[in-house]
């Protein structure tokens, strides 16, 4: 069963359409990527999910249904404007939205302990949130998402101040709660985290879809006929079904011909005797396709 | 109602356990006791003392009564008297006297006394000459005859048409419904910042974002509302709660100065008047909060709410003079001044019933309507980042019921 389902949504803030026809569908227990430049739509589409926004047209399914304020207690959402009481103690601050969230004070207490021990933030307990690094309030603010169990998480730029060892902390985090079955939306731009963590993505641009679909099916849809080749010694010049080669770094890229296979060349090279360390079809990168689509080609409908 | 629980007590002690909060509530009292200290001492100071003189030419008046009747005064000038004019002269050139009063031969027929002064009469010592001779006057008569020569009458005023209300004659009277008018607005003024502020910092340090996914924006809207006035009416209740303790032992140690008893339609137009002024002027704020971007932005914007509130204590002189003037019944009907001068009022004069039902009436639908222009403008605005809705915005919203508000 789908935890969320979006359903053609469109908003606009007086003539400027923010998102316009968007769908897609984020099934239980996935990480999901939604991705865009800029300005695309994302935190619009995410507003419209949490039910902060009312779409113009369109519908949203959120955990089985319309949203509402039970709901909310299931939900934990991180967003990408963010800030905390700043002249109120942390773990005050911390406790308060957490019993807004449906914990009793007790367990709120218990758990965002639990949290700020984890996080490192314990010695930090007292501090006002203003005398905080910004790294540690945005550590502050995954503990307020994350604290109550939430079956729904909604992460809009979750990796954005932190440093690589609280960034790789987090993604722990974040593939233990999937490990737990939690379904987790997480909004970015940072293509190799999304590479790294989701299973299915959409991309959106100027408010409507791009992409959508399972990473490695969008990656081999947008794989071009190229060869990632490293041998052990030098490359023949003229490999069977090959139009050009390009070196870098001891291995080389080579563009195939309009009718050759990667079978063809793999054959060719064994043939010839050259031994290889790599030999691999080149997949772009999530971030090369981003660009690709960005720089306006190839929409998906709908 | 749990989340509105948990929303106003959190806003509550937040402002209650802070050091600014503990400030604020000693330092207005210690400002008024500082500001009637100051100027009881300056009366205290600039009061002559110095004695006057009586030289009484008919023969008839008492030294003994110079002593005046027991009850304290310091603004009582003392009185010595002369057996001739220039004995008095003497004394009031070698500086012992400030004046002397003369007395005539036939005072009695004429009624006619000559002062004389080295620069100027002063008012107290005339007050005191008054006293000394009503009491001559009235010492041949029965004591409670006395008693209403000399203290005067009572008077009670009844209108047509209404039941019959005591006019305030003992300065309790007047200054009781003064001061409560004041530290109502005070309170009012101080709850509603807080709550403007808890609005405005909520959306400029952006956790509104999170606290809206957490509760609904009415949950939040009620729950800041309950939190911020009940700091409002803790203050309310040691600012004066306090004071009153005070007043009431130093009523049963000096009855006769400050014997009053308030007039009950006061104090019941005052506690119905006093809820749904809290609730309007604080949806006013909250609406101000919700649509400003930063607290600076939105302090200016608030004290024109605070101008309305206070106007009431600018024309004191002719609403008090002429209670049921045009402009009196303007100020007890329209919603922002109402909760001054309502009370005031009822408590100099009488104020036909259906004003008093009508203001108050008036009063409460106004907060209802507040309350959910405040709901509607918080959810337009409580987004807006960087820039402050615009009164078109404000408008458009308020003036179109079906439109989604979001």
């Amino acid at each position: 069963m789908a935890s969320i389902i979006v359903e053609q949504i469109t908003k606009s803030f007086g003539k400027q359409r923010a998102v316009d026809g968007v769908s897609f569908e984020v099934e239980k227990g996935e990480l999901f990527g939604l991705l865009g430049p800029n300005g695309a739509g994302k935190t619009t589409s995410i507003r419209i999910m949490l039910d902060i926004f009312k779409p113009d047209s369109g519908s949203v399914s959120i955990l089985g249904g319309p949203m509402s304020e039970a709901k909310k207690e299931r939900i934990g959402y991180l967003p990408e404007e963010r800030g905390l009481y700043q002249d109120v103690q942390l773990e005050r601050a911390l406790v308060y939205l957490c019993t807004l969230k449906g914990l009793t004070r007790s367990v709120a207490k218990t758990r965002v302990e639990e949290y700020m021990e984890r996080f490192d933030l314990i010695a930090h307990r007292k501090k006002k949130i203003k005398e905080l690094s910004k790294g540690m309030q945005q550590k502050a603010q995954l503990i307020v998402t994350l604290a109550h169990e939430p079956e729904l998480v909604i992460i809009d730029e979750p990796f954005s101040a932190l440093d690589p060892v609280n960034t790789q902390m987090v993604k722990d985090i974040l593939r233990e709660a999937r490990a737990k079955g939690v379904t987790i939306v997480m909004c970015t731009h940072q293509m190799h985290q999304v590479e790294e963590l989701c299973d299915r993505l959409v991309l959106i641009n100027r408010g409507k879809t791009m992409l959508y679909g399972r990473l490695d099916e969008i990656r081999r849809q947008y794989a071009q006929p190229e060869l990632i080749v490293r041998p052990v010694g030098g490359l023949p010049a003229d490999v069977v079904g090959v139009s050009s080669a390009e070196r870098l770094n001891g291995e080389y890229r080579l563009r195939l011909t309009a009718s050759a296979t990667p079978q063809d060349v793999l054959r060719d090279l064994v043939q010839r005797g050259v031994a290889l360390e790599q030999f691999e079809i080149a997949m772009p990168t999530l971030d090369e396709i981003f660009i690709q689509v960005v720089q306006g080609q190839g929409e998906l409908d709908g | 109602m749990d989340r509105i629980w948990r929303v106003a007590r959190y806003e509550f002690l937040h402002h209650v356990m802070r050091k600014r909060f503990l400030w604020i509530l000693i330092s207005l009292p210690l400002m008024i006791l500082a500001f009637g200290g100051v100027s009881a001492l300056a009366a205290v100071v600039q009061f002559d003392r110095t004695p006057a003189g009586v030289v009484d030419l008919s023969g008839r008046l008492d030294p003994a009564l110079t002593a005046g009747d027991g009850a304290f005064s310091i603004y009582e000038v003392p009185l010595q008297i002369f057996e001739s004019e220039e004995s008095a002269r003497q004394a009031l050139d070698a500086g012992e006297l400030q004046a002397y009063f003369v007395i005539p031969q036939d005072y009695f027929e004429t009624g006619e006394v000559r002062a004389v002064v080295e620069r100027r009469l002063n008012d107290n010592v005339e007050g005191s000459l008054d006293d000394y001779l009503r009491a001559n006057l009235a010492a041949s008569l029965p004591k409670d005859v006395a008693e209403r020569v000399t203290e005067g009458m009572r008077l009670e005023v009844e209108t047509v048409g209404s039941n019959q209300v005591p006019v305030a004659q003992q300065v309790g009277q007047v200054i009781v419904p003064l001061l409560v008018g004041i530290l109502f607005v005070v309170v009012i003024n101080t709850s509603g910042g807080y709550l403007l502020q808890a609005v405005v910092e909520e959306k400029a340090n952006r956790t509104m974002e999170i606290v809206i996914t957490s509760v609904s924006p009415t949950q939040l809207m009620v729950g800041k509302i309950i939190g911020n006035l009940s700091v409002g009416l803790l203050q309310m209740v040691i600012w004066f709660g306090i004071p009153w303790i005070g007043f009431l032992l130093l009523q049963a140690a000096m009855p006769e100065i400050l014997g009053f008893s308030l007039d009950g339609s006061f104090i019941l137009v005052t506690l119905l008047i006093l809820p749904p002024a809290f609730v309007l002027v604080a949806a006013l704020m909250a609406t101000v909060g919700a649509t400003a971007t930063e607290p600076k932005e939105a302090q200016s914007v608030a004290g024109f709410l605070t101008l309305p509130l206070v106007m009431p204590y600018w024309f004191m002189t002719p609403l008090m003079r002429s209670p049921d003037s045009p402009l009196a019944v303007a100020f007890t009907l329209f919603p922002l001044t109402a909760p001054v001068t309502l009370p005031m009022r009822s408590a100099f004069g009488n104020v036909p019933l259906w004003q008093t039902v009508t203001s108050i009436s008036l009063l409460t639908l106004s907060a209802v309507g507040a309350l959910w222009l405040a709901g509607r403008i918080f959810r337009l605005g409580m987004l807006r980042y960087g820039k402050a809705l615009t009164l078109k915005e404000v408008l458009r919203e308020a003036l179109t019921p079906q439109r989604s508000a979001r």
